[in-house]
């Protein structure tokens, strides 16, 4: 019980923590308000996250065969594809693809956490900068991210003051303002020096092969769209059979992740390419000469096969169960593992391979069903943590 | 997976009780029954009232959670409350009795509900009779902690034991023990035919045209449990029942209530495992539903009443009173 007690411990000094506490309520509740102001105003993306629901069920079921014909449009497009089956398959790939002393500009992927890219990157004797604010913020800090799509959550203004006073020894105030400038200014010149960008994707098409990328800073444009190579590390889970689907899923995605509409989204199917000086294509014009998506399986299609356990993979990590779950208030993302609350006990257990670490999460959920009321795509979180549990109690055909 | 070693031990003592006393503090059965001794609720009937574990204990539940917190928050590490709760059952000794005796403060006081239930009920002229100490444990936290096959059995048993007592219907009050006579039976019991109402139901179908006055004006304001919300969404019949009586106005928690209730902190055994997150949480709760500024809380569940009242004391707005639904009706039939 020792892998316990550590968790429980952790979770405990977060829950006693008041500034963590602060900065998720004020979260909450502005999470809250501007999701009711967008469903407010297209109040279609309901009935759409019933679609989507169907989308992904149906997609869940053929990942693998969606796999396949999203890798060949990619090929088509003059992009590189490659289907990693395990965790380590896709570290080997991307370390490959990269090598070594290269400077890399990487967008927000939780795929990409899931399995370590970044650190496994950086043993390899590579220079690589997170990108979007708050993960920026972290990976200077050297935490952990506590929240899917606000990573850096539960950092007070004068924290981030002092820790970017010390990068750039210049004395700054906790005006925010004045320290989103400065994150700017350290980070301009490495886009444009990148030998590489890496990013994930919200969402992909497989019919064309084209990603998805919901974002508002701007850094994942930059990051695909400066240095001379693109690389993408997708979840399987992602795939839609058409673009329609894709775009619909999409929508809901940033609609449930409190968004009106993001500042941006982007469509990626292939490298930068022109025809212009008499009609030959030429690649990487402006943009990547190279173009590669790695797709992810690491238990995927296993997990698929579990008639309550499955709807994990229906999750288009907007973030709404975070913000109606009772614990994760007061605990973050101590309350999970490299997916977070109730939800992150199935990624744990099933594709990080976790059992200690699920079984944590499992009975920390308090099975109240919130996050299920907020779920655009209505994963029964009590449902499948009590299947869960049901498999840790009882054990496993597998054993 | 790993089996057993990776159920937290607060949970393992709790199906441990279900499974060899049929209740989840392992006490005596007869001490649960005590409420209705005055009541003469005929021990065989069609229709039965289902107490429940939850309002027959709580006094000697919430003697054994204050111990279990003070344990806890002593830094002491995280599986000792339950190992300390563990032992006297070595011994054979009956700890939650035990405790219960100790500190012997309104033990009486929480049995009201069940009382004031059953009176309502009667009122009504709804026939019921009530197993007593025949009645079985619903068993339902064996489900939760991911026992399926013990719950499975002790379901069986527990239907067995009602259709030999010659049950047809059941009302239940607890909103746990509710949903696992109606949704989870059926799950693992074959032509399994209980009428399962909750009292809310039983209540609100009875009640048209009755006169209903509280004794006094009041702001109420409605804490929809998670069971009885969101699991068996009953939501608009308790605040139908509230709105029919008169001097009660019904305040609600903005954003926080029907199917967005905030948890109270004690669900499914969570508050045996994490005693000190759980009674921030009761507190977070009852932050919400006092900013109302209602001065009775209104709620159906024995483990919220016990979260919120703890946690209202932590507030220092003891001056907010906490109700059972049960218990407002029958004031609001007595005048």
């Amino acid at each position: 019980m020792s892998a316990f007690s550590d968790y429980k411990k952790e979770l405990m000094a977060a829950a006693r923590n008041e500034r963590i506490r602060l900065a998720l309520s004020r979260a909450i509740k502005s999470y809250r308000a501007n999701t009711d102001k967008a469903l407010k105003k297209f109040p279609h993306t309901i009935k759409m996250a019933e679609e989507v629901r169907e989308i992904k069920e149906k997609a869940t079921q053929e990942m693998a065969r969606l796999a396949e014909q999203a890798s060949g449009a990619i090929e088509e497009n003059k992009g590189n594809a490659y289907i990693a089956k395990t965790a380590a398959d896709a570290l080997n790939i991307i370390a490959e693809l990269v090598g070594s002393n290269k400077l890399i500009v990487k967008g927000k992927s939780m795929t990409g956490e899931e399995i370590g890219l970044r650190e496994h990157l950086e043993e390899k004797g590579n220079d690589v900068y997170e990108t979007d604010l708050g993960e920026f913020i972290l990976q200077k800090l050297g935490a952990k991210p506590m929240h899917i799509t606000s990573p850096a959550i539960h950092v007070p203004r004068e924290d981030v003051a002092q820790l970017f006073a010390r990068i750039t020894e210049v004395e700054l105030t906790s005006d925010i303002e004045e320290l989103v400038a400065t994150a700017r200014k350290l980070l301009r010149d490495k886009f444009c020096q990148a030998d590489i960008g890496i990013s994930g994707a919200n969402v992909v098409a497989s019919d064309t092969g084209t990603l998805f990328l919901i974002e508002n800073e701007g850094n994942i444009r930059l990051a695909t769209g400066f240095p001379p190579v693109h690389i993408a590390l997708v979840g399987m889970e992602k795939l839609v059979p058409t673009l329609n689907d894709a775009y619909k899923t999409t929508e809901v995605t940033w609609r449930y992740a409190n968004y009106i509409v993001p500042s941006y989204v982007s469509l990626v199917s292939g490298p930068s390419k022109t025809g212009d000086i008499e009609k030959v294509t030429t690649y990487g014009v402006h943009g990547p000469k190279e173009f590669h998506v790695i797709f992810l399986d690491d238990g995927r299609t296993e997990l698929a096969k579990h008639p309550i356990l499955r709807q994990a993979l229906y999750c288009l990590r907007c973030g709404g169960c975070l913000y109606e779950c009772p614990t994760f208030a007061v605990t973050a993302g101590h309350f999970g593992d490299k997916y977070f609350a109730g939800i992150g006990a199935i990624w744990a257990a099933m594709i990080s391979q976790d059992v200690e670490k699920a079984a944590s999460i499992a009975y920390t959920c308090l099975t109240c069903g919130r996050c299920k009321v907020r779920c655009p795509v209505k994963i029964d979180i009590p449902e499948t943590i009590i299947e869960l549990r049901k498999l840790i109690a009882e054990g496993d055909k597998r054993d | 997976m790993n089996g057993k070693k990776l159920i937290p031990p607060g949970l393992v003592y709790l199906a441990d009780n279900i499974t060899a006393k049929q209740n989840i503090l392992g006490t005596a059965k007869k001490e649960g029954a005590r409420w209705a001794q005055d009541l003469n609720l005929p021990p065989k009937a069609e229709t039965v009232f289902f107490a429940g574990c939850g309002y027959q204990y709580s006094s000697q539940l919430e003697s054994l959670m204050s111990l279990i917190r003070m344990m806890d928050r002593s830094a002491v590490g995280a599986e000792l409350p339950m190992r300390l709760a563990a032992l006297p059952r070595k011994l054979g000794a009956d700890l939650a009795g035990l405790y219960g005796k100790v500190s012997a403060r309104g033990s009486y006081a929480d049995i009201q509900p069940l009382i004031a239930a059953a009176k309502v009920l009667s009122n009504l002229g709804v026939k019921f009779g009530y197993l007593a100490e025949d009645e079985p444990c619903c068993g339902a936290p064996l489900y939760y902690i991911g026992l399926h096959k013990d719950f499975a059995h002790n379901a069986r048993k527990a239907y067995q034991k009602l259709k030999s007592s010659g049950v047809k219907r059941v009302i239940g009050i607890v909103p746990s023990c509710t949903y696992a006579l109606r949704n989870l039976f059926p799950l693992f019991i074959d032509e399994y035919d209980l009428e399962v109402r909750h009292f809310t139901e039983v209540v609100l179908a009875n009640i048209s045209g009755r006169k209903l006055n509280f004794p006094r004006k009041v702001k109420v304001t409605y804490h929809d449990p998670c069971q009885l919300g969101r699991y068996l969404e009953i939501i608009d019949e308790p605040r139908q029942i509230l709105s029919a009586i008169n001097n009660i106005e019904l305040i609600e928690a903005e954003g926080t209530s029907g199917e967005w209730s905030t948890c109270c902190g004690g669900g499914g055994g969570f508050e045996a495992v994490f005693p000190e997150l759980s009674q921030i949480l009761a507190t977070n709760r009852a932050r919400e539903l006092a900013e109302t500024g209602a001065q009775i809380i209104v709620t159906q569940c024995p483990g919220c009443i016990m979260q919120l009242k703890s946690s209202l004391k932590e507030l220092k707005a003891d001056s907010v009173e906490i109700l059972d639904l049960a218990q407002v009706v029958a004031m609001a039939m007595e005048t």
